[in-house]
Order: structure tokens, then sequence, then C-alpha cells
């Protein structure tokens, strides 16, 4: 259900946002909600917060589709962007949010599912989860810190107690590792 | 501002994808991308390997409650009716309806559904009670589409019974052959044939038997005698948001 259908086959449902169907709207939870959710929780780590943001993004995406244009990337990516850009301004403006909790590594998400294996349409996922481990440590970390937990390079700097240009090259690098990783096995980046 | 040089720039292109920069770093690197296509070409490969993040998370159920919300505040924020509920689902004690024959136009279902109907209507939803007997109803209002801009309905959804009763106005006179029909569709998209009629005089009085808490919409299409399938878009459609218990 969310995520796993190809962006391209969208289509429908950007025609029916931007004639202000609100059964557009309703496609659109359908397919995407769970994952616009569990997006929002990863990084609040907070239920309510989670959904007040799925809930922002959603009538955000309501009240402008008719400005999205679909040369510039698919429906999917436009929602999770509103969802990570308005979790992001949450912990950045509540530092009581940020725990340890939400910097967690991704070697915990890669050692739960293999469910993945038997889906065929969340095959993107696992090979970005794959991407993510053959990253060398300090550069998945950092990706994490700075995409998940809103950190800025200084703060990830602080954090590592590395230097700064450290923090820099390694993210640079991490996502240059997955762009070479996943456009060697077909993912479309 | 300060103007970067290719170097100082490249040095800063992953954090700029990740939105780790300072405002004032942002500032300059946006500078020099409108300057420099080759930074400008790294800088979206960049950001749309950083769009791909948001697929490597543990997925998680949202409550069950959180589409019902999602459309009710685009509901709220919208002022346009078509296609979903004018009211959005009143919740009301009733009587228990009697089983109705399915698309039975006649006087006395036209009847009980004008009543029951008229009862939950528009600021006069609360508090009715007719019997002893009472179970807890949805009702909703929807709109023609583009298709039938004069066409309104009104459905009352038993939950505890799994019934519903349609009462459809404003249709237009059909063409030889044509028929509306009826239709529940599902959550997967599937749509559920619910009956034909020819509402000669416009309008249908219906009944459905059916958990709608398992379907995610209502709609009449145009058909050329009965199908298995939709072949054509909806003259009205609406949301079922709120049939669950």
């Amino acid at each position: 259900m969310s995520g796993g259908d190809a962006p391209d086959q969208d289509g429908e449902m950007v025609a029916q946002l931007q004639r202000g169907e609100a059964v557009g709207v309703e496609a659109l939870y359908d397919k995407y909600g769970r994952l616009a959710y569990s997006l929002a929780y990863r990084i609040l780590m907070e239920r309510t917060a989670a959904e007040d943001v799925v809930q922002e993004a959603f009538l955000a995406m309501w009240r402008n589709a008719r400005t999205f244009n679909a040369a510039r990337g698919n429906l999917r990516n436009w929602l999770l962007s509103i969802v990570h850009n308005r979790a992001i301004d949450r912990v950045r403006g509540s530092t009581r949010i940020r725990k340890e909790s939400q910097i967690e590594t991704m070697e915990r998400l890669i050692e739960v599912p293999d469910a993945w294996e038997t889906v065929s349409a969340h095959l993107e996922r696992k090979q970005i989860l794959e991407g993510f481990a053959l990253l060398p440590d300090a550069q998945r970390r950092t990706l994490e810190l700075s995409y998940f937990g809103g950190y800025t390079h200084m703060e990830i700097a602080g954090e590592m107690g590395v230097p700064l240009g450290t923090v820099k090259g390694r993210m640079r690098m991490g996502l240059e590792k997955m762009r070479t990783f996943l456009q060697a096995r077909g993912v479309t980046v | 501002m300060t103007t970067l040089s290719c170097a100082q720039a490249e040095d800063l292109l992953g954090a700029n994808a990740l939105d780790a920069l300072t405002p004032q770093e942002a500032r300059d690197v946006q500078e020099h991308l409108r300057g420099c296509v080759e930074h400008r070409q790294v800088a979206q490969e960049l950001a749309q390997t950083v769009s791909l993040l948001a697929l490597a998370v543990d997925e998680r159920e949202p409550a069950p409650d959180l589409r019902d919300r999602i459309l009710a505040s685009i509901q709220s924020a919208s002022s346009e009716p078509v296609h979903k509920p004018v009211l959005g689902p009143v919740v009301v004690p009733i009587r228990r309806a009697p089983r109705l024959p399915r698309w039975a136009p006649r006087p006395a279902v036209a009847a009980l559904a004008a009543g029951v109907l008229l009862a939950l209507g528009i600021g006069t939803y609360a508090g009715y009670r007719l019997g002893q007997e009472s179970s807890r109803a949805v009702a909703y209002q929807f709109a023609g589409s583009s298709l039938a801009p004069g066409a309104r309905a009104n459905l009352v959804y038993l939950r505890d019974k799994h019934q519903a009763v349609v009462a459809v106005s404003g249709l237009q006179p059909l063409a030889s052959g044509q028929v509306y029909e009826m239709w529940l569709v599902k959550k997967s998209g599937q749509a559920v044939d619910q009956g034909v009629t020819a509402a000669s005089d416009g309008r249908i009085t219906a009944q459905m038997t059916a958990d709608l808490s398992q379907f995610k919409q209502f709609a009449i299409t145009i058909e050329s005698g009965e199908r298995p399938a939709p072949t054509t878009p909806p003259v009205l459609a609406g949301s079922l948001t709120g049939a669950g218990a």
C-alpha cells in the first residue's frame, strides 16, 4: 500500500487533486499515508506530533496541488518532502523532542524486516537499506543525524567530536556512495 | 553575501543537500549555483539521493482515525462540496429501520427514506428518536459531478444493521437503453455493483445491505445496461468516511 507502487502511476491522483476533488486526497492517503506517517514518526518519535505533521502535509498538498509539476518530481516524493520539512522544523524548533532514541542507527531497521524480500513493490526500499548498510559507520551516522535528526553540520561535528570539514566530507561521500549503489541496481535516483 | 569559489562550494554541496548548512551558507551556495552549471547538476543529483532516504524508514501504522481527520480538515478548508459529504458524518440515535427491497422507488419506501433523511437533515439531526430500539446511524450528502451538477444524494447508513438508504434527486433523463448504476467502491478501488434503475423521473430511492466501513466511496454512473464494473465517470460520487464504528 504505502509507497511501493510506481510513482508514475499517480497521474490520476494528481489530476483529481488539481481538480480539487477530495477523492484525490483519499487515494493519496490510501497509497502513501502509512509511509508519510512512518517518516514523520521516525523523525519526531512521538505519535501525536507525527500525525499532526501528516495532517498538515496532506492539507498543504490539497491547497497547493495546482503548483505540482510532475516534470520536477513525483507525487510521492513531493508528499514526503513536505512531511520531512515540517517534521524537521518541529525538531529544530523544540530541542525537547530531540532524543537519543532519535539518533539510533540504521542497523536496527536493517535487522528487522526481511518482509521486504517478499514484497516486490518494496524492492526500492530494500536497496536503500542495503545501501545504507554498506556505508562506513561514520558516514551513515552522519546522514542519519542530519536527515532524520535535523542536525546541522556544526551540531553533528559537536555530537561526533570531529572537525566540521570531516562532517561535510562524510555527508558528501555518503550521499555519493548511496547514489552509486542505487544507480547500479536500477533504482531511480 | 560571500561569493564562493567552486572549491568552496564543492565542500558544502553535501551539507546543502541535507539542509544542514547555516542560513548564510545556504544563501551563498544558492548564489553560487545560479552561476555554476556543473555544481547545479551535482546539487540536483545529491538532492534526489536525499529524497530517497525518506523510504528508509520502519513502517508504522497511524491511528485508524487519521484518515478521517485529514479528510475532515480538507472538508473544512474547502468551500467546494463536490465529492464529499457536505456536513460530514452525522451520528444520531435512530429507530431500527425495516428491511427495504433493493432499488425500490415505491412511495412507501420513498416516504420512509425521505422521513429518515429529513430527520437527519441539515440542522435537525440532534435527538432524533422514533422508537425504543435505537441504533447508530451516519448521514451523508453528496453533490453531482460536473456531468450532473443538479444531482443531489442523501444517504443514511445504519451501522449495526449494515443497511443504507439512499435518495437521489436531480438526475437527467437517460437515453434509450441506458441505466443509472450504483456502486460501492472498496478501499482497494474495486467497485461493487449495487443495482440499476432508469430513474425516469430523475429520482432514485434505494436500499443497500453492506458493511460500508469496508468501502471508501459511493458512486453512480450511467451505463448501457448493468455492468460488472463502471465504464464511465461517475455522475455522482462521495466519500463514505466515518462509516466505521
